[in-house]
Protein backbone atom coordinates (compact mmCIF):
# COMPACT_ATOMS: atom_id res chain seq x y z
CA UNK A 1 0.00 0.00 0.00
CA UNK A 2 2.66 2.32 1.31
CA UNK A 3 4.54 1.40 -2.08
CA UNK A 4 1.27 2.10 -4.17
CA UNK A 5 1.42 5.75 -2.64
CA UNK A 6 4.65 6.44 -3.23
CA UNK A 7 3.69 5.77 -7.39
CA UNK A 8 0.96 7.77 -6.82
CA UNK A 9 2.74 10.33 -5.66
CA UNK A 10 5.28 10.15 -8.13
CA UNK A 11 2.80 10.11 -11.40
CA UNK A 12 1.30 13.51 -10.24
CA UNK A 13 5.09 15.10 -10.73
CA UNK A 14 5.65 13.26 -13.62
CA UNK A 15 3.96 15.90 -15.80
CA UNK A 16 5.88 16.13 -18.92
CA UNK A 17 4.75 13.41 -21.09
CA UNK A 18 4.14 14.96 -24.06
CA UNK A 19 2.03 12.69 -26.62
CA UNK A 20 3.71 13.01 -30.17
CA UNK A 21 0.95 12.15 -32.91
CA UNK A 22 2.87 8.70 -34.60
CA UNK A 23 0.19 8.95 -37.36
CA UNK A 24 1.21 12.20 -39.02
CA UNK A 25 4.79 10.20 -39.87
CA UNK A 26 2.22 7.59 -41.00
CA UNK A 27 0.44 9.47 -43.51
CA UNK A 28 4.21 11.35 -44.91
CA UNK A 29 5.19 7.19 -45.24
CA UNK A 30 8.28 7.64 -42.92
CA UNK A 31 7.74 4.44 -41.69
CA UNK A 32 11.29 4.08 -39.82
CA UNK A 33 9.94 7.17 -37.57
CA UNK A 34 5.87 5.83 -37.34
CA UNK A 35 7.58 2.50 -35.81
CA UNK A 36 10.02 4.55 -33.91
CA UNK A 37 7.51 6.66 -32.48
CA UNK A 38 5.35 4.34 -31.46
CA UNK A 39 7.47 2.49 -29.43
CA UNK A 40 8.64 5.79 -27.67
CA UNK A 41 4.62 5.78 -26.95
CA UNK A 42 4.97 3.36 -24.62
CA UNK A 43 6.80 5.39 -22.07
CA UNK A 44 2.99 6.24 -20.85
CA UNK A 45 2.71 5.24 -17.51
CA UNK A 46 6.49 4.94 -16.39
CA UNK A 47 8.19 7.63 -14.54
CA UNK A 48 10.70 9.87 -16.25
CA UNK A 49 13.38 8.17 -13.76
CA UNK A 50 12.69 4.81 -14.13
CA UNK A 51 14.74 1.97 -16.13
CA UNK A 52 11.20 1.10 -18.02
CA UNK A 53 10.52 4.43 -19.21
CA UNK A 54 14.29 5.15 -20.17
CA UNK A 55 14.85 1.47 -21.65
CA UNK A 56 11.39 2.32 -24.21
CA UNK A 57 13.02 5.35 -25.71
CA UNK A 58 16.62 3.61 -26.28
CA UNK A 59 14.88 1.16 -28.27
CA UNK A 60 12.85 4.12 -30.21
CA UNK A 61 16.17 5.38 -30.77
CA UNK A 62 17.59 1.90 -32.14
CA UNK A 63 14.38 1.86 -34.35
CA UNK A 64 15.37 5.20 -35.21
CA UNK A 65 18.28 7.11 -34.07
CA UNK A 66 17.21 10.87 -35.77
CA UNK A 67 13.72 10.19 -33.78
CA UNK A 68 14.25 13.84 -31.66
CA UNK A 69 11.21 13.12 -29.09
CA UNK A 70 13.36 9.97 -27.71
CA UNK A 71 16.13 12.08 -27.27
CA UNK A 72 14.21 15.40 -25.31
CA UNK A 73 12.08 12.55 -23.61
CA UNK A 74 15.37 10.44 -22.05
CA UNK A 75 16.78 13.77 -21.02
CA UNK A 76 14.45 14.95 -18.81
CA UNK A 77 15.06 13.21 -15.78
CA UNK A 78 18.86 14.05 -16.10
CA UNK A 79 18.00 17.72 -16.42
CA UNK A 80 16.17 17.34 -13.22
CA UNK A 81 18.90 14.91 -11.35
CA UNK A 82 21.07 17.66 -11.89
CA UNK A 83 23.63 15.25 -14.43
CA UNK A 84 23.97 18.34 -16.71
CA UNK A 85 26.38 16.17 -18.71
CA UNK A 86 24.35 13.76 -19.70
CA UNK A 87 21.29 16.19 -19.85
CA UNK A 88 23.09 17.91 -22.66
CA UNK A 89 24.32 15.40 -24.53
CA UNK A 90 20.93 14.07 -24.90
CA UNK A 91 19.26 17.67 -25.66
CA UNK A 92 22.19 18.78 -27.60
CA UNK A 93 21.34 16.00 -30.18
CA UNK A 94 17.36 16.59 -30.08
CA UNK A 95 18.23 20.16 -30.89
CA UNK A 96 20.25 19.55 -33.43
CA UNK A 97 17.51 17.33 -35.35
CA UNK A 98 14.95 19.21 -34.58
CA UNK A 99 15.86 23.05 -33.96
CA UNK A 100 12.74 24.50 -33.93
CA UNK A 101 11.18 22.26 -31.52
CA UNK A 102 13.70 22.10 -28.94
CA UNK A 103 15.56 25.60 -28.56
CA UNK A 104 13.67 27.71 -26.55
CA UNK A 105 13.30 24.66 -25.03
CA UNK A 106 16.66 24.03 -24.30
CA UNK A 107 17.44 27.70 -23.49
CA UNK A 108 14.49 27.89 -21.06
CA UNK A 109 16.05 24.95 -19.06
CA UNK A 110 19.98 26.16 -19.31
CA UNK A 111 18.09 29.61 -17.59
CA UNK A 112 16.10 27.55 -14.94
CA UNK A 113 18.53 24.70 -13.78
CA UNK A 114 22.08 25.72 -14.15
CA UNK A 115 21.54 29.71 -14.64
CA UNK A 116 23.39 29.60 -17.92
CA UNK A 117 22.65 33.24 -18.96
CA UNK A 118 24.64 33.27 -22.15
CA UNK A 119 23.86 29.72 -23.20
CA UNK A 120 20.11 30.69 -22.75
CA UNK A 121 20.09 33.70 -24.49
CA UNK A 122 22.05 32.19 -27.28
CA UNK A 123 19.47 29.64 -27.72
CA UNK A 124 16.08 31.82 -27.35
CA UNK A 125 17.61 34.25 -30.09
CA UNK A 126 18.65 31.33 -32.24
CA UNK A 127 15.11 30.03 -31.95
CA UNK A 128 14.12 33.87 -32.73
CA UNK A 129 16.04 33.69 -36.04
CA UNK A 130 14.55 30.74 -37.05
CA UNK A 131 11.30 31.24 -37.02
CA UNK A 132 8.50 33.69 -37.99
CA UNK A 133 6.20 33.05 -35.34
CA UNK A 134 5.79 33.93 -31.45
CA UNK A 135 8.61 31.70 -30.07
CA UNK A 136 6.37 31.48 -27.19
CA UNK A 137 6.68 30.35 -23.25
CA UNK A 138 8.87 28.66 -21.34
CA UNK A 139 8.51 25.03 -20.53
CA UNK A 140 6.59 26.12 -17.10
CA UNK A 141 5.08 28.76 -18.56
CA UNK A 142 6.00 31.15 -16.07
CA UNK A 143 7.17 33.49 -18.63
CA UNK A 144 7.43 34.38 -22.47
CA UNK A 145 10.95 33.65 -23.11
CA UNK A 146 11.88 36.64 -24.24
CA UNK A 147 10.98 37.99 -20.48
CA UNK A 148 13.63 34.94 -19.65
CA UNK A 149 15.72 36.43 -22.15
CA UNK A 150 15.65 39.78 -20.44
CA UNK A 151 16.59 38.56 -17.03
CA UNK A 152 19.35 36.53 -18.40
CA UNK A 153 20.98 39.79 -19.45
CA UNK A 154 19.79 41.60 -16.12
CA UNK A 155 22.26 38.57 -14.95
CA UNK A 156 25.01 39.03 -16.86
CA UNK A 157 25.29 42.99 -15.86
CA UNK A 158 23.05 44.64 -19.41
CA UNK A 159 20.20 46.19 -17.22
CA UNK A 160 19.38 48.66 -20.02
CA UNK A 161 19.08 45.72 -22.60
CA UNK A 162 17.32 43.92 -20.16
CA UNK A 163 14.40 46.65 -19.19
CA UNK A 164 14.01 47.23 -23.18
CA UNK A 165 13.25 43.84 -23.58
CA UNK A 166 10.82 43.05 -20.62
CA UNK A 167 8.99 46.52 -21.59
CA UNK A 168 8.38 45.68 -24.95
CA UNK A 169 7.35 41.73 -24.05
CA UNK A 170 4.82 43.01 -21.29
CA UNK A 171 3.20 45.42 -23.59
CA UNK A 172 2.58 43.23 -25.60
CA UNK A 173 1.45 40.72 -23.14
CA UNK A 174 -0.93 43.47 -21.91
CA UNK A 175 -2.26 43.61 -25.39
CA UNK A 176 -3.20 40.11 -25.43
CA UNK A 177 -4.07 39.92 -21.60
CA UNK A 178 -1.62 36.96 -20.63
CA UNK A 179 0.77 39.12 -18.11
CA UNK A 180 2.72 36.44 -16.59
CA UNK A 181 2.91 35.94 -12.94
CA UNK A 182 5.89 37.59 -12.06
CA UNK A 183 6.25 40.35 -14.71
CA UNK A 184 6.06 43.61 -13.11
CA UNK A 185 7.79 42.26 -10.02
CA UNK A 186 10.98 41.48 -12.28
CA UNK A 187 10.71 45.00 -14.36
CA UNK A 188 10.02 47.10 -11.39
CA UNK A 189 12.85 45.54 -9.44
CA UNK A 190 14.94 46.29 -12.41
CA UNK A 191 13.59 50.29 -12.02
CA UNK A 192 14.36 49.97 -8.86
CA UNK A 193 18.35 48.74 -9.68
CA UNK A 194 19.00 51.42 -12.08
CA UNK A 195 17.09 54.18 -9.63
CA UNK A 196 13.80 54.64 -11.54
CA UNK A 197 11.96 55.12 -8.29
CA UNK A 198 8.54 56.89 -10.19
CA UNK A 199 8.40 53.91 -12.14
CA UNK A 200 9.00 51.25 -10.01
CA UNK A 201 6.42 52.46 -7.88
CA UNK A 202 4.06 52.02 -10.84
CA UNK A 203 4.61 48.61 -11.52
CA UNK A 204 4.70 47.00 -8.08
CA UNK A 205 1.47 48.63 -7.75
CA UNK A 206 0.30 47.11 -11.10
CA UNK A 207 1.99 43.90 -9.95
CA UNK A 208 -0.29 43.59 -6.39
CA UNK A 209 -3.03 44.10 -8.49
CA UNK A 210 -2.60 40.80 -10.78
CA UNK A 211 -0.66 38.78 -8.41
CA UNK A 212 0.71 39.78 -4.55
CA UNK A 213 3.59 38.44 -3.43
CA UNK A 214 6.23 39.16 -0.26
CA UNK A 215 8.92 40.10 -3.43
CA UNK A 216 6.62 42.89 -4.63
CA UNK A 217 5.82 44.42 -1.49
CA UNK A 218 9.75 43.92 -0.24
CA UNK A 219 11.10 45.43 -3.44
CA UNK A 220 8.32 48.59 -3.17
CA UNK A 221 9.35 49.02 0.35
CA UNK A 222 12.83 49.02 -0.70
CA UNK A 223 11.84 51.73 -3.36
CA UNK A 224 10.14 53.72 -0.54
CA UNK A 225 12.99 54.20 1.31
CA UNK A 226 15.24 55.19 -1.20
CA UNK A 227 12.65 58.22 -2.10
CA UNK A 228 12.55 58.89 1.66
CA UNK A 229 9.08 57.34 2.63
CA UNK A 230 9.76 55.74 5.73
CA UNK A 231 5.80 54.99 6.47
CA UNK A 232 5.57 53.21 3.00
CA UNK A 233 8.13 51.31 3.57
CA UNK A 234 7.48 50.12 7.39
CA UNK A 235 3.91 49.23 6.37
CA UNK A 236 5.09 47.27 3.06
CA UNK A 237 7.90 45.13 4.58
CA UNK A 238 4.94 44.29 7.36
CA UNK A 239 3.11 43.09 4.27
CA UNK A 240 5.63 41.54 3.19
CA UNK A 241 6.52 39.73 5.70
CA UNK A 242 2.63 38.66 6.24
CA UNK A 243 2.40 37.64 2.31
CA UNK A 244 5.69 35.22 2.96
CA UNK A 245 4.08 33.60 6.07
CA UNK A 246 0.73 33.06 4.11
CA UNK A 247 3.10 31.29 1.44
CA UNK A 248 2.68 33.73 -1.27
CA UNK A 249 5.97 34.19 -2.37
CA UNK A 250 7.44 33.57 -5.33
CA UNK A 251 8.13 29.70 -6.01
CA UNK A 252 9.57 27.20 -8.39
CA UNK A 253 9.33 23.23 -8.13
CA UNK A 254 12.90 23.03 -9.50
CA UNK A 255 14.83 25.73 -8.65
CA UNK A 256 14.49 29.67 -7.38
CA UNK A 257 13.68 32.01 -9.13
CA UNK A 258 15.39 35.13 -9.73
CA UNK A 259 14.43 38.14 -7.61
CA UNK A 260 12.89 36.08 -4.65
CA UNK A 261 13.85 36.90 -1.21
CA UNK A 262 13.59 34.83 1.94
CA UNK A 263 12.20 35.67 5.71
CA UNK A 264 15.56 36.41 6.38
CA UNK A 265 15.72 39.35 4.19
CA UNK A 266 12.86 40.63 5.60
CA UNK A 267 13.00 40.55 9.09
CA UNK A 268 16.64 42.28 8.83
CA UNK A 269 15.29 44.40 7.24
CA UNK A 270 12.19 45.14 9.58
CA UNK A 271 15.24 45.17 12.20
CA UNK A 272 16.84 47.85 10.63
CA UNK A 273 13.75 49.98 10.17
CA UNK A 274 12.61 50.09 13.64
CA UNK A 275 16.05 50.85 14.77
CA UNK A 276 16.70 53.73 12.48
CA UNK A 277 13.67 55.31 13.32
CA UNK B 1 17.43 -29.30 -47.47
CA UNK B 2 16.93 -30.87 -43.69
CA UNK B 3 21.07 -29.93 -42.88
CA UNK B 4 19.70 -26.00 -44.52
CA UNK B 5 17.11 -25.72 -42.40
CA UNK B 6 18.93 -26.86 -39.24
CA UNK B 7 21.47 -23.69 -40.47
CA UNK B 8 18.94 -21.64 -40.63
CA UNK B 9 17.47 -22.33 -37.20
CA UNK B 10 21.21 -22.07 -35.37
CA UNK B 11 21.70 -18.74 -36.94
CA UNK B 12 18.24 -17.85 -35.78
CA UNK B 13 18.76 -19.14 -32.32
CA UNK B 14 21.57 -17.20 -32.00
CA UNK B 15 20.57 -14.18 -34.12
CA UNK B 16 17.68 -14.21 -31.28
CA UNK B 17 19.97 -14.96 -28.45
CA UNK B 18 22.53 -12.07 -28.96
CA UNK B 19 19.16 -9.62 -29.29
CA UNK B 20 17.54 -11.01 -25.56
CA UNK B 21 20.89 -10.74 -24.02
CA UNK B 22 21.43 -6.77 -25.87
CA UNK B 23 17.72 -6.07 -23.97
CA UNK B 24 19.54 -7.71 -20.69
CA UNK B 25 22.02 -5.40 -21.74
CA UNK B 26 19.92 -2.43 -22.08
CA UNK B 27 17.32 -2.86 -18.85
CA UNK B 28 20.78 -3.64 -16.60
CA UNK B 29 22.42 -0.61 -17.90
CA UNK B 30 19.82 1.86 -15.62
CA UNK B 31 19.50 1.09 -11.80
CA UNK B 32 15.82 1.59 -10.29
CA UNK B 33 16.24 5.40 -11.05
CA UNK B 34 17.96 7.98 -12.95
CA UNK B 35 20.07 9.20 -10.62
CA UNK B 36 20.23 6.49 -7.84
CA UNK B 37 23.25 6.23 -5.78
CA UNK B 38 24.08 3.10 -4.47
CA UNK B 39 25.68 2.34 -0.96
CA UNK B 40 29.34 2.12 -0.84
CA UNK B 41 31.41 0.81 1.98
CA UNK B 42 34.35 2.97 0.64
CA UNK B 43 32.88 6.26 -0.01
CA UNK B 44 29.99 5.78 2.45
CA UNK B 45 29.77 6.46 6.09
CA UNK B 46 28.32 3.01 7.35
CA UNK B 47 25.61 4.89 10.28
CA UNK B 48 23.73 6.49 7.53
CA UNK B 49 20.83 4.89 6.55
CA UNK B 50 17.67 5.67 4.87
CA UNK B 51 14.73 4.54 6.70
CA UNK B 52 12.07 3.97 4.34
CA UNK B 53 13.88 1.07 2.10
CA UNK B 54 15.77 1.93 -0.89
CA UNK B 55 12.97 1.47 -3.39
CA UNK B 56 11.35 4.16 -1.61
CA UNK B 57 13.67 7.84 -1.66
CA UNK B 58 11.88 10.51 -3.33
CA UNK B 59 13.06 13.67 -5.87
CA UNK B 60 13.43 16.81 -3.19
CA UNK B 61 10.76 17.91 -6.06
CA UNK B 62 8.35 15.04 -5.64
CA UNK B 63 6.61 16.75 -2.74
CA UNK B 64 5.30 19.66 -4.13
CA UNK B 65 7.55 22.28 -2.27
CA UNK B 66 10.48 23.00 -4.79
CA UNK B 67 14.07 23.02 -3.34
CA UNK B 68 13.62 23.52 0.41
CA UNK B 69 16.68 24.04 3.15
CA UNK B 70 16.63 23.81 6.93
CA UNK B 71 16.82 27.55 7.59
CA UNK B 72 15.81 28.54 3.96
CA UNK B 73 18.43 28.92 1.18
CA UNK B 74 20.64 32.15 2.51
CA UNK B 75 21.58 30.20 5.44
CA UNK B 76 22.78 27.78 2.87
CA UNK B 77 24.23 30.28 1.21
CA UNK B 78 26.16 31.86 4.00
CA UNK B 79 27.49 28.26 4.88
CA UNK B 80 29.78 28.21 1.60
CA UNK B 81 30.65 32.13 1.56
CA UNK B 82 32.12 31.49 5.44
CA UNK B 83 33.80 28.60 4.91
CA UNK B 84 34.70 28.30 1.22
CA UNK B 85 38.20 29.58 0.91
CA UNK B 86 38.55 30.61 -2.57
CA UNK B 87 41.26 29.09 -5.20
CA UNK B 88 42.01 31.83 -7.65
CA UNK B 89 43.06 30.14 -11.01
CA UNK B 90 41.66 31.21 -14.51
CA UNK B 91 41.21 27.67 -15.21
CA UNK B 92 38.70 26.76 -12.77
CA UNK B 93 35.67 27.61 -14.47
CA UNK B 94 32.33 25.55 -14.64
CA UNK B 95 29.89 23.60 -12.36
CA UNK B 96 29.93 21.00 -9.41
CA UNK B 97 27.23 18.94 -8.84
CA UNK B 98 27.10 17.35 -5.11
CA UNK B 99 24.09 14.72 -5.17
CA UNK B 100 22.92 13.10 -1.85
CA UNK B 101 20.29 11.25 -0.11
CA UNK B 102 18.64 13.17 2.77
CA UNK B 103 17.11 10.77 5.47
CA UNK B 104 13.89 10.72 7.46
CA UNK B 105 15.44 12.28 9.78
CA UNK B 106 17.04 15.16 7.75
CA UNK B 107 20.68 13.54 8.09
CA UNK B 108 22.62 13.45 4.81
CA UNK B 109 24.62 10.29 3.27
CA UNK B 110 26.14 9.06 -0.34
CA UNK B 111 27.52 12.15 -1.32
CA UNK B 112 28.55 11.69 -4.88
CA UNK B 113 30.37 14.73 -7.44
CA UNK B 114 29.92 15.14 -10.98
CA UNK B 115 31.79 17.96 -12.74
CA UNK B 116 31.93 20.01 -15.76
CA UNK B 117 33.38 22.89 -17.69
CA UNK B 118 30.52 25.79 -18.48
CA UNK B 119 30.43 23.58 -21.58
CA UNK B 120 29.00 20.95 -19.78
CA UNK B 121 31.99 18.87 -21.17
CA UNK B 122 33.68 16.76 -17.63
CA UNK B 123 36.35 17.69 -16.03
CA UNK B 124 38.37 17.90 -12.55
CA UNK B 125 38.56 20.45 -10.80
CA UNK B 126 41.33 21.16 -8.42
CA UNK B 127 41.24 18.50 -5.55
CA UNK B 128 41.04 21.48 -2.96
CA UNK B 129 38.38 23.24 -4.42
CA UNK B 130 36.05 19.65 -4.66
CA UNK B 131 37.00 18.73 -1.24
CA UNK B 132 36.41 21.82 0.43
CA UNK B 133 32.94 21.90 -1.29
CA UNK B 134 32.40 18.80 -0.39
CA UNK B 135 33.74 19.17 3.31
CA UNK B 136 31.07 21.82 3.37
CA UNK B 137 27.78 19.94 2.53
CA UNK B 138 29.01 16.94 4.55
CA UNK B 139 29.13 19.64 7.68
CA UNK B 140 26.09 20.65 7.24
CA UNK B 141 24.28 18.94 10.27
CA UNK B 142 20.35 19.29 9.28
CA UNK B 143 18.37 19.55 6.26
CA UNK B 144 14.84 20.06 5.67
CA UNK B 145 12.43 16.83 6.68
CA UNK B 146 10.25 16.49 4.26
CA UNK B 147 6.78 14.76 4.60
CA UNK B 148 4.33 12.50 2.83
CA UNK B 149 1.38 12.08 4.93
CA UNK B 150 2.76 13.58 7.94
CA UNK B 151 5.33 10.53 7.13
CA UNK B 152 9.38 11.69 6.90
CA UNK B 153 10.36 10.90 3.91
CA UNK B 154 13.99 10.06 2.45
CA UNK B 155 14.58 11.66 -1.20
CA UNK B 156 17.56 12.99 -3.36
CA UNK B 157 18.71 16.49 -3.27
CA UNK B 158 21.64 18.20 -4.95
CA UNK B 159 23.35 21.34 -5.03
CA UNK B 160 25.17 22.57 -7.99
CA UNK B 161 27.67 24.96 -7.20
CA UNK B 162 29.36 27.07 -10.40
CA UNK B 163 32.55 28.18 -9.86
CA UNK B 164 34.43 31.18 -11.60
CA UNK B 165 38.36 31.28 -11.42
CA UNK B 166 38.45 29.34 -8.43
CA UNK B 167 35.48 31.46 -6.90
CA UNK B 168 32.33 30.69 -5.78
CA UNK B 169 29.98 32.16 -8.45
CA UNK B 170 26.39 30.77 -7.82
CA UNK B 171 24.37 27.80 -5.56
CA UNK B 172 21.83 26.17 -6.92
CA UNK B 173 18.82 25.06 -6.87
Amino acid sequence: MRYFNFLIVLFSFSSTFAQRNCEAYKYNRDTLKYEACKKAMEIKGYYQFSREYQSVLDESIEIDPTFDYAYWAKSIAYLKSGDFVTWKKLIDKAVELNPKEYLGYRGWCRYQFFRDYKGAIKDIEKLDSLVDYDIGQSQNGTYHLNIAKGLCFKAIGEKGKAIAILEKQINQNEEENIVGAYDYLHLGVLYLETENYEKAVEIFIKQSEINELAENQYYLAMTYLKIDNPVGYKSCLQKAKELYIEGRKMSDPYSNPLDKIFLEDIENEIKMAYNNS
Amino acid sequence: MNKSFFTIIVLLSFFLSCQSEKKVDDKEKYLRWVGDIEPNDQLDKTEFIVCNGEDNIFQYFNLGEGPVYKGEKSKILNTFKSKYRPIPDKNQNGLIRIRFIINCEGKAGRFRILQSDYDYQEKEFEKEIVSQLLDITKGIENWEVLKRDNVPVDYYMYLIIKITDGQLAEILP
